[in-house]
């Protein structure tokens, strides 16, 4: 159940992060869609790795959660949602 | 890493394994044999002698289809071809995608109905889909659900690295076992793991990101960048956009001149398909698409007007950054970088991987019997391990026996059909089967038949086209693919019965799941369980 829901969790997470590296970097986030597509698999993956780190299943699930919506929230600070296409 | 924590990866490692694990059976024994998909592609052809007439050329074809079918003239693909040219279309009043090639036609001009192999295109759909079909949905259910067994397959194989990471130099080539299997099957998974590690994470993450890719498309644009990703998308992975007619027509040059035309700009330029949006359009244009030898990332695309002008040229040095990552992404899942060898060796880590996957769902099977005492759980998973695996890989075999015998009987219209049936009917027979039978008795039985059956494919492509099966270089090539599948099913075989001779099978193996036999750790939960009481002193 713990990895199954981390790795539910985890896939938000990894765009957002990613979303989060477009807007920080300076070129054009349109000019490296694959790349974002490749580094968002692998930090997937990673994430769900973590899940497994901890001795218990719901700190890390409900930090994960918590995650994403800081992730979320810093997004919307960003130029990137429906801008500057 | 500490006793528990190294319990816990190890608990992942095998969650997820057992998750994807038989998944990705299918997909490696179907994607090893799928790296020569073109090579397949030839030795379907049935083969009745030489051709009674000469089949028209790309023009004729291209004349013909585009006459007949109006859909065609908005966007097809041309698969230039000496012998036999094909053309691919949506065709609206079917909903799917139609081939016909230049011996559909008749003297006439009629197209008819003639029946042909898919075999290449089944064992393509088992790697990427499982077989699973796609009705028409805006998303591919079977591609999207290898593309998360592939994320999976990644958790897997990073959690692996960390579990062994420690100890990877004592366990590297330590091939042998401790009066049981068990053993044996524990380290002939990790030795293929750790030898082959850097394929596997190539294929991980190249196959995540092509089967997660419209899932993932849609939650970056939901979550990140908006509804103006889609339109960023096309932009950025279209070579030229979509025609927009203004109801002038043109003669559309000759093929040979668009080939030509196309080899002007890029010299090197190996063809592998045209796609013609707006046939017969002046606003229309064509693109040749192939490959330039020599590169990693080695897709080229020269994109003509209908006059010949040069409209944009994508190669491996004058091309956007995202065109120049997406071109490795495919080579590297694909392996048509390198030539023969290259696919050779792609071909074999396939096969390997099979095994890893078989080693890894066995050995979780009889550690979680080890643990936990004799459960009805880890029994059937077992059986059901050795069902689906004995059921793919006789059941490919009867496949390509299908689609060599079929044309040559009454029953050759039914050959696309027969290849998925008979794979389907072999597939559901052995996994009914391995749950009632004896797994040692089973496997015994399955792996004593198997490498007679892909004996058994060249050796009816003989004695029905004679020496075609061998004097054409595609055939050979894959009837010595087949004879070496042959051969390493026969080396697991003798390898199993050496195994049988030498030691005492778990008792899972001989169906003998009582509580007699006595809980016992594996020997990483020994080790963990060591470092665990260390670090608690």
């Amino acid at each position: 159940m713990r990895y199954a829901l981390g790795t539910v969790l985890s896939l938000p997470l990894s765009l957002m992060l990613i979303g989060l590296l477009a807007a920080a970097l300076p070129m054009p986030w349109q000019e490296w869609l694959v790349l974002q597509l490749i580094a968002a698999v692998l930090l997937w993956m990673l994430l769900v790795l973590l899940v497994a780190l901890p001795a218990k299943a719901k700190p890390i699930l409900v930090a994960l959660g918590v995650a994403n919506l800081a992730a979320w929230l810093a997004l919307q600070a960003t130029p990137l949602y429906g801008v500057g296409a | 890493m500490k006793g528990e924590r190294l319990r816990r990866m190890v608990d992942l490692h095998a969650w997820v394994g057992m998750v994807s694990g038989l998944a990705l059976f299918v997909a490696f024994f179907a994607g090893a044999i799928n790296v020569f998909h073109h090579e397949l592609h030839h030795w379907q052809e049935a083969h009745y002698g030489d051709p009674a007439s000469v089949p028209m050329g790309m023009d004729g074809l291209l004349e013909q289809v585009t006459g007949q079918y109006p859909d065609a003239r908005k966007r097809l693909y041309l698969l230039p071809d000496a012998e036999d040219p094909g053309v691919m279309w949506f065709e609206s009043s079917e909903g799917d995608w139609v081939t016909a090639h230049a011996t559909d036609f008749n003297a006439e001009g009629v197209r008819e109905d003639v029946p042909r192999s898919a075999l290449a295109d089944f064992i393509n759909e088992l790697h990427f889909a499982l077989g699973i079909p796609n009705p028409g949905w805006p998303i591919n259910i079977g591609m999207t659900f290898m593309g998360l067994i592939s994320v999976m397959y990644g958790v897997a194989l990073f959690s692996g690295l960390l579990i062994h990471w420690p100890k990877i130099r004592k366990e590297f080539f330590a091939l042998k076992h401790e009066g049981n299997m068990r053993r044996y099957w524990k380290n002939l998974h990790n030795v293929i793991g750790i030898i082959s590690f850097p394929f596997h994470l190539i294929m991980s993450v190249t196959g995540a990101a092509m089967g997660m890719f419209t899932v993932v498309a849609v939650l970056l644009g939901a979550l990140v960048f908006g509804p103006q990703l889609r339109g960023v998308i096309t932009e950025e992975t279209e070579v030229w956009p979509a025609v927009d007619s203004q109801g002038d027509t043109v003669t559309m040059p000759l093929m040979e001149d668009v080939l030509s035309a196309a080899r002007n700009e890029l010299p090197d330029l190996t063809v592998d398909w045209l796609e013609i949006r707006g046939y017969g359009d002046a606003a229309g244009w064509i693109d040749v698409a192939g490959s330039v030898p020599g590169y990693l990332g080695h897709h080229a695309h020269v994109v003509l007007d209908p006059t010949l002008g040069p409209l944009r040229v994508i190669a491996p040095e004058q091309r956007s950054f995202n065109f120049a990552s997406l071109s490795p992404v495919y080579s590297l899942h694909f392996g048509d970088y390198g030539g023969l060898l290259v696919k050779l060796l792609y071909f074999a880590l396939g096969l390997l991987g099979s095994l890893l996957f078989v080693s890894g769902n066995i050995l979780w099977c009889e550690r979680r019997s080890d643990r936990t005492g004799p459960g009805r759980s880890s029994a059937f998973l077992l059986r059901l391990t050795l069902g689906v695996c004995a059921g793919v890989v006789i059941g490919i075999a009867f496949s390509f026996l299908a689609s060599k015998l079929l044309p040559h009987t009454p029953l050759a219209g039914l050959v696309a059909v027969a290849e998925r049936g008979v794979f389907a009917v072999i597939l559901v027979l052995l996994v009914a089967w391995s749950l009632r039978a004896s797994p040692l008795r089973f496997s015994s039985q399955m792996l004593r038949m198997a490498p007679f059956c892909y004996l058994a494919i060249p050796l009816l492509q003989t004695v029905l086209e004679g020496s075609h099966a061998w004097l054409e270089a595609d055939n050979r090539l894959v009837n010595l693919l087949l004879l070496a599948v042959a051969a390493c099913l026969w080396v697991v075989r003798r390898q199993f019965r050496k195994r049988i001779r030498q030691a005492e099978p778990h008792p899972l193996w001989v169906g003998k799941v009582s509580g007699d036999n006595p809980k016992h750790l594996t020997e990483t939960e020994r080790e963990a369980g060591t470092v665990a009481s260390d670090s608690a002193s």
